[in-house]
């Protein structure tokens, strides 16, 4: 089918449609398309691509979804992305952000973290995946050279948790603390430990940090207008 | 009729002991279980042939990846295997006759030592033992709710281990103690099992020094020789899997098999995860993960007891949680279980599995599906078999005892249909003839007490009874019913020496961690 011909509005459902199958080529075509059709990278991203993403977002949250299929879809997301993410800054459209995501120091669960991953990409995060065993020097490395909005840190053992506190006192010491906000999960992990090492907020799941995550970048493009 | 005067009442019944047998019982020895029942099996000989050769093919084309411990992968190297280094480790690649060579050299049962001889637990062959939950860092119970697991809890559940009749063994870190300094968490663990039951315990995994203090304290309460004649402790090493151990597993493990102590290799694997979508990868893989662990503590001293172990689940491809209880995960219980019988080697998998927040009805329904898998496939070992919760992230109180009633049924099951005379009771039918009853023939008087299995929580009340004793469900009663048994409790009695020389061992090791640590900060 030859996407050229839709009508504008057929196209962003077509773009939501290809994005919810995860056709990552036709949804990179179908941006293109878009913005050869004079629409700003602003509206691409909301009408097509964000829009689509949503609706991935509700069935995974609602098992009507398979993991491998949102993986999928939040690659079609992340080639979209791709494209607009240069724009968007040229046109200095308020940033969806940057998250730097890791497992910390002594831990190599990352199946979970990885999921958040995934559908923070597929919320149009820029997402920098940094692995398992992070000691604190990988993650302020990280964080600076980024200049990540975000630093999620993912724990599954109660022995590896604590250092989640040590990278966030590495944080304080370079100064990036107030720069950086900081999310922290994992199933042993709870919104009282959370508080404890003075993490800023705790993600019980993937759905909820990627809200978490949006939640944040709206006060913070909301604060940087102000001033 | 004639009385002999006396000026004593005769006492009840033995009214008081019974009472308080209700629930569940304290007994000076153990039982554990022996199967006389065919064992289910799911593969044809061909069949086991097939994942045999596949994991033989994995370990020799695709290879395990040892993580920051070279020292092993260059016991494998000295003793003929492939190593390649890559940045994340060294590849090993070995092939059937070499592994197989030292497989063959783990004995294929064994006993481990109790504190209480009368505890020494059989390992192997038609042996099945009970042992508690291990690893989870909340506890869960209906007055409190879900929470950090502490080191009380810990000893809670040694007491409720060494309370039961249906345990055998008493298990390792029976939940976290997350209150005590991660560095010496492992002394307490130990001291508890020492002093509070009198059971076979699992020793610390977590560092080599934590297997070196377990292995000393072991030595305190044995004796070297003794413990290196047969083991006192038993290690729960798992791999990383994929195909994978790091230097905690290995090294715990290379400290245990020099001091002889047994070991329990266990690949972990969450298929759709940890290994690809189907049972028979899964299988093959889980295969050679285990036989190459086995293989690394022949190597390292022929003859260490080892467990070939299973834990394997499948993810929930819709969530990436892990499900228990499932139709793929019980037939991979079964069919492990027959490749460990092919190897000759005890088995370990399965347990009172359930992916549920709290003992309802998922959580009944799949522990019950994965606990009598577990017997009909002929385990010897069942880690996991009371208190499991929440895909292992929660000890429950209330589940402990609810599963307990699973372990102790299952000990009745397993031991078939007696086919004597007697079981053909004869004289009940000369007694009572057809249209009447049983219950008060001589047959019934002499068999009244074994006969059925006598339920510890589960209620058998007509519904008014039980509503006006306060309807209460089972997840109520359990409640009641391990309240009374840490009533109940009498600490086992421990040799004053043995018990001072433990306590010195461990203030020792205590003020050596924290010197350590002050000395790195
Ligand atoms: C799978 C698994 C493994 C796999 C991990 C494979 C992998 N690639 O990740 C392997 C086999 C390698 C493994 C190894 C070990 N494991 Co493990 N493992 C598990 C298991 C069964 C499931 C974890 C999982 O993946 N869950 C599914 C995902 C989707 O859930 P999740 O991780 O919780 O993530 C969700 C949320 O928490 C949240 N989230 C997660 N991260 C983040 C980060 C941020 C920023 C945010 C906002 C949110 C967030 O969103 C996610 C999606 O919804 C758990 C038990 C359990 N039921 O949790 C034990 C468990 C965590 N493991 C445990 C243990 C003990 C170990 C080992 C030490 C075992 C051993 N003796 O070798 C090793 C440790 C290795 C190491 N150094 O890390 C214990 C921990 C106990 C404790 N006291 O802490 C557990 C609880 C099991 C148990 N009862 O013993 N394990």
């Amino acid at each position: 089918m030859d996407f050229k011909d839709l009508p504008d509005e057929e196209l962003w459902l077509q773009m939501q449609d290809d994005l919810y199958d995860g056709l990552k080529d036709e949804v990179v075509e179908e941006t293109k398309e878009a913005l050869a059709r004079g629409y700003s990278p602003t509206e691409v991203l909301a009408k097509g691509l964000v829009a689509g993403m949503d609706i991935v977002g509700v069935d995974f949250r609602d098992g009507v979804l398979f993991v491998p299929e949102v993986l999928m879809a939040a690659n079609a997301m992340k080639a979209g992305m791709e494209i607009l993410r240069p724009l968007l800054t040229q046109t200095g459209a308020p940033r969806i952000g940057t998250m730097v995501i890791g497992t910390v120091k002594g831990d190599i669960h990352d199946i979970g973290k990885n999921l958040v991953s995934m559908m923070m990409e597929g919320a149009g995060f820029e997402v920098i995946n940094l692995g398992v065993n992070n000691d604190a020097d990988k993650f302020v490395a990280a964080v600076k050279e980024h200049n990540a909005d975000i630093l999620g840190m993912s724990a599954l053992l109660t022995t590896t948790m604590p250092y989640m506190k040590v990278v966030i006192q590495a944080l304080k010491d370079e100064g990036l603390r107030d720069k950086v906000f900081v999310m922290v999960g994992g199933a042993p992990v709870s919104e009282a430990f959370a508080e404890e090492i003075e993490a800023d907020a705790y993600g019980r799941d993937a759905a909820t940090a990627v809200d978490i995550a949006k939640r944040y970048m709206a006060w913070k493009n909301a604060q940087r207008a102000a001033t | 009729m004639t009385t002999t005067p006396t000026t004593e009442r005769r006492a009840r019944r033995e009214r008081d002991a019974r009472r308080r047998q209700r629930g569940f019982t304290f007994v000076d020895a153990i039982k554990p279980l022996v199967n006389t029942l065919p064992l289910t099996e799911v593969l044809s000989p061909e069949g086991v042939d097939k994942i045999h050769r596949a994991s033989m093919r994995l370990l020799k084309e695709i290879g395990v990846l040892i993580v920051d411990y070279p020292r092993a992968a260059e016991t494998f190297r000295r003793h003929g295997a492939i190593v390649e280094e890559r940045s994340d480790g060294q590849l090993v690649k070995i092939d059937e006759d070499t592994l197989l060579h030292f497989v063959r050299q783990a004995p294929a049962s064994f006993v481990q030592r109790a504190r209480n001889p009368a505890k020494d637990v059989p390992i192997g062959g038609r042996h099945t033992v009970f042992a508690p939950v291990y690893g989870p860092p909340f506890v869960l119970d209906l007055d409190r709710g879900r929470r950090q697991a502490t080191i009380e809890d810990f000893r809670n559940f040694v007491r409720l281990t060494y309370m039961s009749e249906h345990l055998h063994h008493d298990g390792g870190t029976l939940c976290e103690p997350n209150d005590v300094d991660v560095k010496e968490r492992h002394l307490d663990m130990l001291l508890a099992h020492i002093t509070l039951s009198d059971k076979a315990f699992m020793g610390s995994v977590t560092h080599k020094e934590n297997a070196r203090d377990t292995v000393m304290m072991a030595e305190i309460v044995f004796g070297a020789e003794a413990i290196r004649e047969r083991p006192a402790v038993l290690s729960l090493i798992n791999a990383s899997s994929p195909l994978r151990f790091d230097d905690r597993m290995f090294g715990a493990l290379e400290v245990y098999a020099q001091a002889k102590q047994a070991l329990l290799i266990t690949p972990f694997l969450i298929a759709g995860a940890m290994s690809p979508v189907s049972m028979a990868a899964t299988l093959a893989q889980q295969n050679a993960e285990a036989l190459f662990g086995i293989c690394y503590a022949q190597m390292l001293n022929p003859g260490t007891p080892c467990i070939y172990g299973s834990f394997l689940a499948n993810i929930d491809l819709k969530s990436g949680a892990p499900c228990f209880g499932t139709p793929e995960g019980n037939l991979a219980l079964y069919a492990g279980a027959q490749m460990a019988r092919h190897y000759n080697l005890p088995y370990r998998s399965g347990g009172n599995f359930t992916a549920s927040r709290i003992p309802d009805a998922q959580a009944g329904y799949e522990s019950a599906s994965t606990f009598v898998t577990t017997v009909q496939a002929g385990v010897n070992f069942v880690l996991h078999a009371a208190g499991w919760l929440e895909g292992g992230l929660i000890a429950g109180y209330e589940k402990f005892v609810l599963d307990l009633e699973m372990c102790g049924m299952m000990a009745k099951f397993v031991q078939g249909i007696g086919l004597d005379e007697e079981d053909f009771a004869w004289d009940a039918y000369a007694e009572v003839g057809p249209g009447s009853h049983f219950l008060g023939s001589q047959h019934t008087m002499r068999h009244y007490e074994t006969a059925f299995y006598q339920h510890g929580v589960f209620n058998m009340d007509n519904y008014e009874k039980w509503e006006s004793e306060g309807a209460e469900d089972a997840y109520k009663r359990a409640n009641a019913v391990w309240k009374r048994m840490l009533q109940e409790y009498q600490p086992p009695v421990l040799d004053e020496g043995v018990k001072e020389a433990l306590l010195e061992f461990a203030e020792k090791r205590r003020a050596e961690i924290r010197a350590g640590r002050l000395a790195r900060e």
